[in-house]
């Protein structure tokens, strides 16, 4: 299984603060995320599952325990060399501020590949290009696009550099429902047409619904996992977790 | 509307409020003032330490002159005194001693009376080495044997007794090496051997400043330094016990002859002592307070910039204040709190450190071998208040706009999502800066091309272009960025690319940004072009006026060195090699009630070593009473070959000089020539100040120089030039200057980096998610502070090309407007213009340095969830 995955980690452990004021925010979680798949982190609000993706990602470190994206570990690498990896073997969505405002749509798209100063794949480009449907806008600003509009850009751009593991953070917080349902449907795409990695945080069982498999946190710690989720159940799943919190 | 008046009902806690406000928001941006505080501080601090070391400087002449000369009640000497446009103290003639001597003796209540002689003289170190002579001046007199009325006082060995005796003192027998039984040169400028028996001291330290002073025996004093013996400068009274100053003086001027007039001893003093602090020290103090005035300038600029940023910055909070039921007036007053409080704060630390500066100057002037008197530093009030009130205005002034922008942000934008770092340029910005730009120059030209009459047009011109360009940055800011960026994209592909984008954001923000760095280039770009130009002229006029093959002249310049020996020419005359031989010496002399120097040689001999142009009249046979003049001045005075005026001269007598010659050419001759024979009924020390000599045909240049120079070697080894080696000599001083000019502009260059910097770090902290993101993106630590450092460089780029661009221009309209003759040259220097220019380009480097290394040390992950 874990031969598969294309991030995992393993006893992964984060502290933030230390004495009184310590926080668990990861506890010896151990996970991996298929390559292949669209794979949902859900959990309450402090239920660790952003740290879990930054910390997965190489964005963040961690206390103790492992990261691993493919068979490279993070924790023993250097800023210039994690920077490296994120540029070549990650791609980002975060839920805002995804663009430059000072360049156009189309050196957003090229920017990982522009800063490594490596050749840009033409034909990948203008087919994800078509797939978001920007063709038209290609020469605007991001402050000339709707906030849809720019999360597609967002989507293209992380998936430009053909990454081991799209991360995406509440990519669809900021947007309305039709707009979200259009993210999510190039996410699911990449994965089931292109054969991309897509790993997910959000507390939106409906956006959750589109993954193929849905992985619950609590108090830092993994609780529960849901292959084939459907907005019901996840919904479910998340009101007995709140019944658990109420009763303790 | 309403909010404002119920604001204004209580206008107590209200203010309250906003400082609270203030200080909280000071508190916690603490970084965001650095920059502003520290061009505050630099700013007040350097005009706290000029005022107060002015100060000091000249309360210590003021004792130095009262020490030494305390012991004298009056001075006697003659009322003439010929001041010219170039010598603001004036020339006074010699006294005969014998009548005046016997009147103040005869007069009651005096004392003691004693003749003084003054002239110049250098004395020759040990070394073979002239003694000082380069700036301060080198003096020889009479050894005034009355104790109290000699300001030098004997500290070791003897007063002179004999013919060739001599006292020194002491600072100057120290840089020469010279001691009590030693033998030496004294130049009067005639060589004179004299053996030092005895060293003095002035006021109780080793000299009167950096001026060297030679004690002779009163016969040996008249002998050298005055026109016939039984002359002096002056007779010095002591008064009896009970009579005081004021009363010596008016008895003395009842009993002197026509002509001879009575001074007290304190008028004297003080007389002197302006004559040292009063001219060179306010030409030194006002030239510190003009760059002082740059530096503030400077300090306008990024101060303003600061508060602008800051503001759109905190366009949300302050929106959300407004929201919350905060008076436009509070909300105002809440950023001028802030500038008050910067600039409050900074002014006083700049006080002490201004206080500080000056304090350690004069520590150190004893230790440069300039002796000065232990004295406490002069802290006038206005020292402290000027500064004090130049900080605060400059702070409150600068931040004025932006806290009234401030006021008038709208309660919605708390709502909106507003890019802080957003501005676009206007058209209507474009047309003023355009019409205004146009004007300006067009005045500066006019009145650059009509010369020196119209200096106000020129100058008048010369602001409205400053204003164009202020007007009119953000327009070009824009464009050269865009220039200037295209190069450093294709070098340095995304990160040049996206340093580019940044630096175009704001265009008004970049424009105000390089502005600073702008003028202080522009000012050292204006001095440079004026040095060049004026060396360029130096040397245009050499080679225009100058038909000799060497020319001798002494080193220096100013009022040290003590002339050729006018014994000189006639000796280089006698060589065999030697065409003519001529000196030219000065004299002054009131033509028509206008003091005027006049240039006392040979005229019949002056064209075979000057071109003089075209002349009218005739050369020869002046005689003593006729004169050649330049066309200017006869021009100005409605003059041919025939006319007449009257010279007035400073031993009191008037003589009517016919013009018998009118030359075109004056830059080397002088406006008014006279014979020798005219003015030596006049004259006071005998000496030539240049000596041209051109050589007989078939002599080569080689050749002739050795002649001349074994010669010069017997008068004092005078330097003997040729040509270029003089045109080069006279623009010497011209480089010393511009030195201490550009060590001076350090200050306001170091502001505007300053500015740079500040501005940067603001952008970073304003930018922190959009780093994030790019760090999230793969953007390297290293790619990183590359974009904020080329960034930087494209700012301070612009900067440099403005301020090089107007520098030039204003430059090239000073050397028009100052030119009265139509003789000026203007020169860009392109080595001295391209150092600047690197160093602009550098100084952004280095003034990116410190944001750029922050931005990289965000934390992604922090920046990203901001």
């Amino acid at each position: 299984m874990s031969g598969t995955a294309a991030a995992r980690v393993t006893a992964a452990v984060k502290v933030y603060g230390s004495g009184e004021v310590e926080v668990r925010a990861l506890d010896e979680v151990t996970l991996g995320f298929e390559t292949g798949r669209f794979t949902a982190i859900m959990g309450p609000s402090g239920s660790g599952k952003s740290t879990l993706m930054h910390c997965a990602a190489g964005l963040d470190t961690l206390t103790s325990g492992q990261a691993h994206i493919g068979g490279t570990e993070l924790g023993s690498l250097s800023d210039k060399k994690l920077t490296v990896l994120r540029r070549e073997r990650v791609g980002f969505v975060f839920q805002a501020f995804n663009l430059l405002p000072t360049l156009t749509v189309a050196e957003n798209i090229t920017l990982p590949q522009d800063l490594a100063g490596s050749r840009v794949d033409q034909e990948w480009t203008e087919a994800l290009i078509d797939v978001v449907g920007l063709g038209d806008r290609l020469r605007h600003r991001p402050s000339e696009l709707s906030g849809g509009q720019q999360q597609r850009v967002a989507v293209a751009r992380a998936l430009a550099s053909r990454p081991e593991v799209v991360f995406a953070d509440e990519p669809t917080g900021n947007l309305d429902s039709r707009s979200g349902e259009e993210v999510l449907g190039l996410l699911g795409r990449a994965v089931h047409e292109m054969g991309r990695t897509v790993v997910m945080v959000t507390h939106d069982p409906v956006a959750a619904a589109h993954a193929d498999e849905v992985v619950f946190l609590a108090d830092g710690r993994l609780s529960g996992r849901m292959p084939q989720p459907t907005a019901e159940r996840v919904l479910d799943q998340l009101k007995s977790y709140d019944r658990a919190e109420a009763a303790r | 509307m309403s909010a404002d008046s119920r604001a204004g009902a209580s206008a107590g806690g209200s203010a309250r409020t906003a400082l609270r406000i203030s200080l909280a928001s000071l508190r916690t941006h603490r970084r965001r003032f650095a920059g502003t505080f520290s061009a505050v501080l630099l700013g007040v601090a350097f005009l706290t330490g000029t005022l107060v070391m002015g100060d000091t400087l000249r309360a210590g002449f003021d004792t130095l002159f009262g020490n030494a000369t305390s012991g004298t009640d009056a001075v006697v000497r003659t009322e003439g005194v010929i001041t010219t446009s170039d010598d603001a103290m004036g020339t006074r003639g010699p006294l005969r001693t014998a009548a005046s001597l016997r009147a103040v003796r005869g007069t009651p209540g005096v004392a003691a009376a004693e003749p003084s002689i003054e002239g110049a003289g250098q004395l020759v170190g040990a070394g073979g080495q002239p003694v000082g002579g380069k700036g301060p001046p080198t003096t020889a007199g009479n050894w005034i044997h009355d104790k109290e009325l000699n300001p030098y006082e004997l500290a070791r060995g003897r007063a002179p007794r004999a013919s060739g005796e001599a006292v020194v003192n002491e600072g100057a027998a120290e840089s020469g090496k010279l001691k009590i039984g030693d033998v030496t040169t004294l130049r009067t400028p005639d060589p004179v051997r004299v053996k030092i028996v005895g060293l003095a001291t002035f006021g109780g330290e080793s000299g009167m400043g950096k001026a060297t002073f030679t004690g002779l025996t009163r016969a040996d004093a008249e002998k050298y330094l005055m026109p016939e013996p039984g002359m002096a400068a002056s007779i010095r009274v002591r008064a009896e016990d009970g009579t005081s100053q004021g009363q010596l003086a008016e008895r003395l001027e009842a009993a002197l002859p026509k002509g001879v007039e009575a001074v007290t001893g304190d008028e004297a003093a003080e007389e002197n002592s302006e004559n040292v602090s009063g001219q060179f020290l306010t030409l030194f103090t006002s030239m510190l307070l003009v760059f002082s005035g740059i530096a503030l300038l400077v300090a306008v600029f990024s101060i303003h910039n600061t508060f602008a940023i800051v503001v759109a910055q905190r366009t949300r909070e302050n929106a959300l204040l407004r929201a919350l039921g905060a008076s436009r007036r509070q909300v105002l007053g809440t950023t001028l709190g802030e500038a008050a409080a910067v600039g409050a704060v900074a002014s006083a630390v700049g006080l002490a450190a201004g206080i500080g500066m000056a304090a350690g100057l004069q520590a150190l002037f004893p230790a440069i071998g300039f002796p000065f008197p232990e004295e406490v530093l002069v802290i006038k009030g206005l020292s402290l208040l000027l500064p004090l009130g130049a900080g605060l205005v400059v702070c409150l002034g600068s931040a004025l706009l932006p806290a009234v922008r401030a006021g008038r942000t709208a309660p919605l934008a708390a709502l909106r999502e507003t890019a802080a770092e957003h501005s676009r340029v206007s058209r209507v910005r474009a047309a003023v800066g355009v019409v205004l730009g146009a004007a300006g120059a067009g005045l500066t030209v006019l009145g650059a091309a009509s010369g020196s009459r119209s200096v106000t047009l020129t100058a008048s011109g010369a602001v409205a272009v400053l204003a164009a360009f202020v007007v009119l940055g953000p327009v070009a800011a824009a464009l050269a960025v865009r220039v200037a960026g295209r190069p450093v994209a294709r070098l340095r592909g995304t990160v040049g690319a996206l340093a580019q984008r940044n630096a175009l954001r704001s265009p008004k923000r970049t424009a105000a940004t390089a502005g600073a760095l702008m003028i202080g280039v522009a000012v050292v770009t204006l001095f440079t072009v004026f040095a060049s130009s004026l060396k360029a002229m130096m040397d245009e006029t050499v080679s225009r006026n100058f038909a000799g093959d060497v020319a001798v002249s002494t080193p220096g310049f100013g009022a040290g060195g003590s002339g050729l020996s006018p014994r000189l020419a006639p000796a280089v005359q006698r060589l065999p090699e030697v065409d003519t031989a001529l000196g030219l010496g000065k004299g002054v002399a009131r033509v028509n009630g206008v003091g005027q120097e006049l240039t006392v040689t040979d005229p019949a001999a002056l064209p075979r070593v000057l071109h003089l142009g075209e002349v009218d009249g005739s050369l020869t046979g002046l005689g003593a009473h006729g004169m050649a003049v330049s066309r200017s001045e006869a021009a100005d005075h409605g003059w041919r070959p025939g006319s007449t005026a009257t010279l007035a001269f400073t031993d009191g007598t008037e003589e009517r000089f016919t013009v018998r010659a009118v030359y075109e050419t004056s830059e080397l001759t002088g406006d008014y020539v006279i014979t020798h024979r005219a003015w030596a009924p006049h004259r006071t020390q005998d000496t030539d100040s240049l000596l041209a000599v051109s050589f007989e045909d078939g002599v080569s240049q080689a050749a002739g120089e050795a002649a001349v120079e074994r010669v010069a070697e017997r008068y004092g080894e005078p330097d003997v030039q040729t040509r270029e080696e003089y045109a080069q000599s006279s623009a010497a001083g011209i480089d010393m200057m511009l030195t201490l000019v550009y060590a001076l502009l350090g200050l306001a260059v170091l502001i505007a980096l300053l500015g740079i910097a500040n501005t940067l770090t603001l952008a970073v902290y304003e930018r922190t998610r959009e780093l994030g993101l790019l760090r999230s993106v793969g953007q390297t630590r290293g790619q990183l502070r590359a974009m904020v450092r080329w960034e930087s460089v494209l700012v301070a780029a612009f900067g440099t090309a403005g301020g090089l661009g107007l520098g030039a221009f204003l430059g090239w309209a000073l050397v028009r407007a100052t030119d009265s003759r139509g003789v000026s040259v203007f020169s860009l220097p392109p080595l001295q213009l391209t150092a600047v220019a690197m160093a602009g380009v550098l100084a952004g480097l280095l003034a990116g340095w410190r944001p750029a290394r922050r931005a990289a040390r965000l934390d992604v992950l922090r920046a990203v969830a901001a």
